[in-house]
């Protein structure tokens, strides 16, 4: 068997995979997160839509929260509409090491918001399961800030 | 046993009705007055019992130039305190009858009068408080009927309303409340609130698991 029949072996079975899962997974549910998650023409769509909702995010980041980010970063803008507050946020990244400064900000607002669910998880165990979901949605959003960096700034 | 109950219960009724009242309005100089001279009261709010401001303002100034305004802050402007919002992928409000919410007050006859709540739709923290308000209400009464498998019923709707709603989206808006809050009385309200919610939660979960069922059964004999 030569190279070519072997590459077309490979193509063949690959096809044979995609149309295995569709048929198993036509309704999205076994999707993992980052699979279902849909594609943006910017990281400002990306972020806005995947991370910025709270039922995705497990989150919420309120204008304050925003405002707040920024100041760490030294950046100032009044309050406004949250969506206009964001859209500003994101216009100060100029270069992939701002976009980065900003994902940490999300990074830590996420975080301090998730030892708050830990800690009212640990002292009411029967809203454990719901605090725990909240959780899970908040670390694929992280996971999430750092893949639209790698699509969008390297 | 029943009598513990029963005051259980009248203590749900009122903590309900005073985190639904405070969260859905203003404070006025009534409801301020009520807060500040019940010492069990006042010890729900443990920040707002050792504010300065509060020792060294008139109750009228005190509302006029700070609680209102934090009201208006976290309540109006800045903080979305709609269940809809939370819920949402396009983090838009339902305004109209398709509020899931709706259905369920509609199921249990409870009407919301938003004009008169000042609110823009029936998913309002005040307003599910109200509901879990008038749910306990409810079954008190059932308790003090004796019928004690409609107010197990009741809690088992109490238990619902509170995983299915207001625990899975009030945490995170009382959260941010609690971190912008101006003033010692929301910061105090909003960890009441869901100190509140969650421990009752845990009360609803042992109730469903052990007493009402075991009386229900022992009633239905």
């Amino acid at each position: 068997m030569d190279m070519k029949d072997l590459n077309e072996l490979r193509g063949e079975f690959e096809q044979l995979q995609r149309q295995n899962m569709q048929s198993d997974c036509e309704d999205g549910s076994c999707m993992t997160d980052d699979q279902s998650r849909e594609d943006y023409p910017d990281y400002l769509a990306a972020i806005f839509t995947e991370i910025m909702p709270p039922v995705k995010s497990g989150i919420y980041i309120s204008r304050w929260d925003l405002k707040s980010m920024a100041g760490e970063l030294d950046e100032s803008f009044a309050l406004d509409v949250r969506e206009r507050m964001f859209q500003k946020f994101m216009q100060w990244i100029g270069t992939p090491d701002d976009m980065k400064l900003v994902i940490e900000q999300f990074h830590n607002n996420i975080n301090a918001k998730c030892d708050m669910y830990k800690e009212y998880s640990l002292k009411y165990p029967s809203s454990k399961y719901i605090f725990d979901a909240k959780i899970e949605k908040a670390q694929s959003a992280k996971k999430y800030l750092d893949k639209v960096y790698i699509e969008f700034f390297t | 046993m029943q009598e513990d109950l029963k005051t259980e219960q009248l203590a749900r009724v009122n903590i309900y009705a005073l985190i639904s009242r405070i969260l859905m309005n203003e404070v006025d100089e009534k409801l301020l007055k009520l807060i500040t001279e019940d010492e069990n009261m006042m010890s729900f709010f443990p920040e707002f019992s050792k504010w300065d401001r509060r020792k060294h303002m008139s109750a009228k100034n005190l509302i006029e130039q700070y609680l209102n305004v934090d009201f208006t802050n976290l309540f109006l402007l800045h903080l979305i305190p709609y269940e809809s919002f939370y819920m949402r992928d396009d983090q838009q409000m339902e305004t109209g009858g398709d509020n899931p919410v709706q259905a369920l007050y509609n199921a249990f006859d409870f009407r919301v009068e938003l004009d008169e709540a000042r609110v823009m739709s029936a998913d309002h923290i005040g307003v599910e408080l109200e509901f879990m308000y008038k749910l306990c209400e409810a079954q008190y009464k059932a308790l003090e009927d004796g019928e004690l498998k409609v107010a197990s019923e009741i809690a088992g709707i109490q238990y619902n309303f509170l995983k299915d709603h207001l625990l899975e989206w009030a945490p995170m808006f009382l959260l941010n409340v609690k971190l912008e809050a101006g003033t010692a009385l929301y910061f105090d309200a909003a960890d009441l609130a869901i100190e509140f919610m969650l421990s009752d939660f845990e009360y609803l979960t042992e109730l469903k698991e052990t007493t009402f069922i075991e009386n229900a059964l022992e009633e239905s004999k």
